[in-house]
């Protein structure tokens, strides 16, 4: 069962699309919408997720714990009442840096090849 | 009407997972058409159902197989297991045991369901080793394994009393087999689905 494995590194690497939505709920709470807009934001508009493709993925993120539904809304005018807002739980936190720190490593090792120059600093 | 035609468009996504995220689907591309009607409507409507007709295709499949291996099946815990094989066995060695018993003593109220025990025991003995191997080896749903399974195996073997059967026996009838093979299937599949419905406490170890 996956909600028994807590160790971040079990659930590496992520999916594209998942990494991005967690990377999307990183500054907050957004409903389905919103996480689609700030993925195709966050990539330049390289990745847009399908409906199909985001509520399957969060229906997992789901499961594993990684995310959780709120009852909260940032702004309830606003906002439709039915809308369902995601949040990143703590293990969502974590996997997420477990995830960035593996591709950190991939691109200093790319760097190191010479594949892509070194950032300047 | 854009909305109606993608709602139909959600009916090839497993039922559990339409009645869960369905209308949130709906609502996320109601939201993309709204915002879509915004600048060049054309190309941006036909960019948006090229995108939704694209990711139907590639996630419709992936909730289908990520449903049929859902490890919330009864068969994900070994004791349970054991205890549903052996019991399916001893359920269709006993139909084997009161045939054989029914024929050599020639006990007429046994013999009028004869067909059916006949059926009970082989579909029960071939269907429930199919379905346990499937269902460990695959990690399938184990309610869907079953029904699948006993339905091509009570079919096969169906088929196959047809063409034997019709040949060696002369009072062969194939609306009695027929029936026998429907109530195999319906028992057989029942069971499997009281078992998945009805968890003891034994499935927490």
């Amino acid at each position: 069962m996956v909600s028994r494995r807590t160790e971040p590194e079990s659930l590496l690497p992520l999916r594209p699309s998942v990494f991005h939505i967690l990377l999307a709920l990183c500054d907050g709470d957004l409903h389905g919408y919103g996480i689609m807009q700030e993925v195709s934001e966050h990539t330049a508009g390289q990745i847009r997720l399908g409906p199909g493709t985001l509520y399957g993925a969060i229906k997992r993120l789901l499961n594993d714990r990684l995310i959780i539904e709120v009852d909260e809304r940032p702004d309830p005018e606003l906002d439709d009442e039915r809308r369902r807002y995601y949040r990143l739980t703590d293990l969502g936190e974590r996997v997420l840096k477990a995830e960035v720190r593996r591709i950190s490593e991939m691109v200093s090792v790319a760097q190191r090849k010479r594949l892509i120059p070194k950032p300047r600093t | 009407m854009p909305e109606r035609i993608f709602q139909l468009m959600l009916l090839a996504y497993p039922r559990d997972f339409r009645r869960e995220y369905g209308w949130l689907m709906a609502q996320v591309f109601r939201d993309c058409h709204r915002a879509a009607q915004k600048g060049n409507k054309t190309l941006a409507t036909a960019r948006l159902w090229l995108r939704a007709v694209v990711d139907l295709i590639k996630a419709a499949p992936q909730e289908h197989w990520h449903n049929l291996r859902k490890d919330d099946s009864i068969m994900n815990r070994t004791l349970r297991d054991v205890i549903g094989l052996v019991g399916s066995l001893v359920i269709a060695a006993a139909a084997f045991v009161l045939l054989g018993y029914a024929r050599k003593h020639d006990v007429q109220a046994i013999l009028t369901v004869g067909h059916t025990l006949d059926a009970l025991a082989t579909v029960g003995i071939v269907g429930n080793i199919v379905t346990f191997l499937l269902v460990k080896a695959a990690k399938l749903n184990a309610v869907r394994a079953a029904l699948w399974c006993f339905g091509v195996v009570a079919g096969l073997l169906f088929a196959l009393v047809i063409v034997v059967g019709g040949r060696v026996d002369p009072q062969f009838s194939l609306v009695k087999i027929g029936v026998a093979y429907l109530i195999s299937f319906v028992f057989w599949f029942g069971l499997h689905w009281i078992w998945a419905n009805n968890r003891t406490p034994l499935s927490a170890n």
